[in-house]
C-alpha cells in the first residue's frame, strides 16, 4: 500500500494533537481510505472551536460505461450483452429497465442480458454510463471525516470534487471567512483549492 | 463478622457445594454467572473463612480471588454513545470494571458532547446520583474539559472519578473544585483496548476506583447501615417470589448502602416495607423505599445506625 504523501494534524494542544493523529490514522485505515488519499491536513482548535480537514485524493477511476463491463453484440432483432464484470450488474439492469422497459430486457443467465429491440446502435449502448465510483468514494471520505471530527460538531460545510475535498465543522456558527482558512490549509500542503 | 468481597471461579461440577458452603458460613452470593463449563460467583464471605473455601474449592479447580468492587454499583458516564463514533472507550472501561466485580451501568448523556452545548438534564443527574460512584469519561482537549465539566458535575453528590485525554496532572490542574479521583490518558481513541499498555491503563482506572471506594467504605464504617445490604438482598430474594421472575442479570443489585430492586414500585413498595428482617423489625423501619429514576424500579436506601438506633 502506498503511504500518504503528506499527513499533518495541527492543534494548540500537544496531547490532543497526538490523539487526533491516531484517531485519523485508525479511522482511515478502518474505512479502507488510506490508499486513495494523497495529502491530508487536519486542524483542530478547541478554543474557537473549529475543525478543518482538507485533502487531496489520488487519481480516481473514471465513470464506468456499459462497454467497460460487457461485450455488446448487435443482431437484427436483439442486442446481446455478455457481462465480463458483474460487480455493477445491478445498477446496469436498473438503467436498462428504465431505458427500454422491463419486458424488453431478458436475463437468461447470470452473464447474459438480452435486449429485445430493433435497429439498435451498438456504439451508443456501449457509451451508456453505469456508475461513477468517485461519487461513492467522496461520500465515504466525507463520512470518515465526520467520524474523525470531535463529537458534537453539528454545524458543518463540506466540499468534494476535482480530486480535492474539505470539511469544516464546529458547534457554533462557522466563521464568515472559513473559506480563506480552508485556502490557507491547502497552501500549507502546497496546493490551491 | 467481617465480610470481604471475593470472586470464585471454578468448574460447574459440584459448584452448588461451594454456594452452600458460602451461605452456611454466613456469606452472601451477590451474582452467579455460568459460562459454558465455568462458574463465576461474586460473593461476600467472612474474612477468616477464605482459606477454608479455597481448600474445599481446590479439588473442583476453583480459585478464590479478592475483588474489592463486588457489591458496588458504578455509573460510567459517557458524553455520547453515537453510532458513528463507535467503539467508545467507555464500553471498554465499563466492561473491564464489570469483570472486577462491580455492577456498572452506562449513562450516555443526551447532550453531553461539545464544549459550549454540553448539558446534564435532571433525569441523568438523578440516575447518576443513585450509584455509589460515577466515572466520567471526557474527551481529549483540556480547553473543553475545563469549560464543560462544571456543567456536567452540577448536582452530583456521589464521588466522581474523571478520565480524560490529557495527563493526570493536567486534569488535576484544570478541575476546580477537585473531584475524588483522576486518571489521565484515557480519552477518545476510537479503537478497542488490546495492547498491554492500554490494559495497564484500565488497571489504573480500577486501582483509582478501588482507592476512592475504600475511602467511602471507611467513612461508612464510622456510621454503618442498620442492616447489611447483602443480608437485605438475601431476605428479599427469599421472601418475595416475584423477584425470581425478573430476567435482569441482577434482579437485586447490591450497593454500598442500599439496594436496587428491579420490581415495579407501585405494586411492590408497600409489600417490601412490611417484610420482617428479625424480631419484628421491618425493612420500612431501617430503610427508605424510594422510586428509582431508572425505569420503574425500587431504590432502597438503608438508614445509618445513628438515625435508627437499630442494628440487625
Amino acid at each position: 500500500m502506498d503511504a500518504i504523501e503528506y499527513f499533518e494534524v495541527e492543534s494548540p494542544e500537544d496531547a490532543g494533537r497526538e490523539y487526533y493523529r491516531r484517531i485519523a490514522d485508525v479511522v482511515l485505515l478502518d474505512h479502507n481510505l488510506l490508499r486513495v488519499i494523497k495529502k491530508l491536513h487536519i486542524s483542530i482548535d478547541p478554543r474557537i472551536p473549529l475543525f478543518i480537514a482538507v485533502g487531496v485524493t489520488k487519481k480516481i477511476p473514471r465513470v464506468i460505461k456499459v462497454g467497460d463491463i460487457a461485450d455488446v453484440n448487435v443482431q437484427e432483432r436483439k442486442v446481446t450483452l455478455s457481462i465480463g464484470d458483474e460487480t455493477y450488474l445491478a445498477p446496469l439492469l436498473k438503467i436498462l429497465w428504465a431505458e427500454y422497459g422491463g419486458d424488453k430486457v431478458v436475463q437468461p443467465d447470470r452473464f447474459t442480458v438480452i435486449l429485445n429491440i430493433e435497429g439498435a446502435d451498438g456504439r451508443q449502448i456501449e457509451e451508456i454510463p453505469v456508475i461513477d465510483p468517485s461519487e461513492a468514494l467522496y461520500k465515504d471520505l466525507i463520512y470518515a471525516l465526520l467520524v474523525i471530527q470531535p463529537e458534537g460538531f453539528k454545524v458543518r460545510r463540506q466540499y468534494y470534487g476535482k480530486e480535492k475535498f474539505y470539511l469544516v465543522a464546529s458547534e457554533n456558527t462557522l466563521p464568515e471567512n472559513f473559506e480563506d482558512l480552508v485556502k490557507e490549509k491547502f497552501a500549507l500542503m502546497g496546493e490551491t483549492l | 463478622m467481617n465480610l470481604v468481597p471475593v470472586t470464585y471461579k471454578g468448574g460447574i461440577y459440584r459448584h452448588d457445594e461451594i454456594m452452600d458452603l458460602i451461605e452456611d458460613l454466613g456469606g452472601y452470593i451477590i451474582q452467579k454467572h455460568v459460562l459454558a463449563q465455568e462458574v463465576v460467583l461474586q460473593a461476600l464471605v467472612p474474612r477468616e473463612d477464605i482459606g477454608l473455601i479455597a481448600r474445599i474449592g481446590k479439588p473442583l479447580t476453583g480459585e478464590i480471588t479478592p475483588s474489592p468492587l463486588v457489591g458496588t454499583e458504578i455509573a460510567v458516564v459517557t458524553m455520547s454513545l453515537e453510532i458513528h463514533h463507535l467503539p467508545h472507550a467507555s464500553c471498554d472501561v465499563a466492561e473491564y470494571v464489570r469483570r472486577m466485580g462491580a455492577k456498572t451501568n452506562m449513562v450516555g448523556l443526551a447532550r453531553g458532547f461539545g464544549k459550549r452545548i454540553a448539558q446534564l438534564n435532571d433525569e441523568e443527574r438523578d440516575v447518576i446520583n443513585e450509584h455509589d460512584l460515577a466515572v466520567y469519561l471526557l474527551g481529549d482537549f483540556e480547553t473543553c474539559i475545563e469549560h464543560k465539566f462544571p456543567v456536567l458535575r452540577r448536582g452530583i453528590h456521589i464521588p466522581i472519578i474523571v478520565l480524560g485525554g490529557p495527563s493526570t496532572e493536567t486534569l488535576m490542574r484544570i478541575i476546580d473544585p477537585p473531584v475524588d479521583g483522576y486518571v489521565g490518558n484515557v480519552g477518545r481513541f476510537m479503537h478497542r483496548t488490546k495492547e498491554s499498555e492500554e490494559l495497564e491503563m484500565l488497571d489504573q482506572v480500577v486501582t483509582e476506583i478501588t482507592r476512592v471506594l475504600d475511602k467511602k467504605r471507611d467513612a461508612i464504617a464510622k456510621d454503618p447501615p442498620s442492616v447489611s445490604p447483602a443480608r437485605l438482598m438475601d431476605i428479599i430474594s427469599s421472601q418475595v417470589d416475584d423477584i425470581h421472575e425478573v430476567l435482569s442479570p441482577t434482579p437485586i443489585t447490591v450497593q454500598m448502602t442500599g439496594l436496587r430492586v428491579k420490581l415495579p414500585y407501585d405494586r411492590f413498595a408497600p409489600l417490601l416495607k412490611e417484610i420482617i428482617i428479625e424480631e419484628g423489625i421491618t425493612i420500612g423501619e431501617v430503610a427508605e423505599i424510594l422510586p428509582s429514576r431508572m425505569r420503574d424500579y425500587i431504590l432502597i436506601r438503608i438508614k445509618p445506625f445513628s438515625e435508627t438506633n437499630i442494628m440487625v
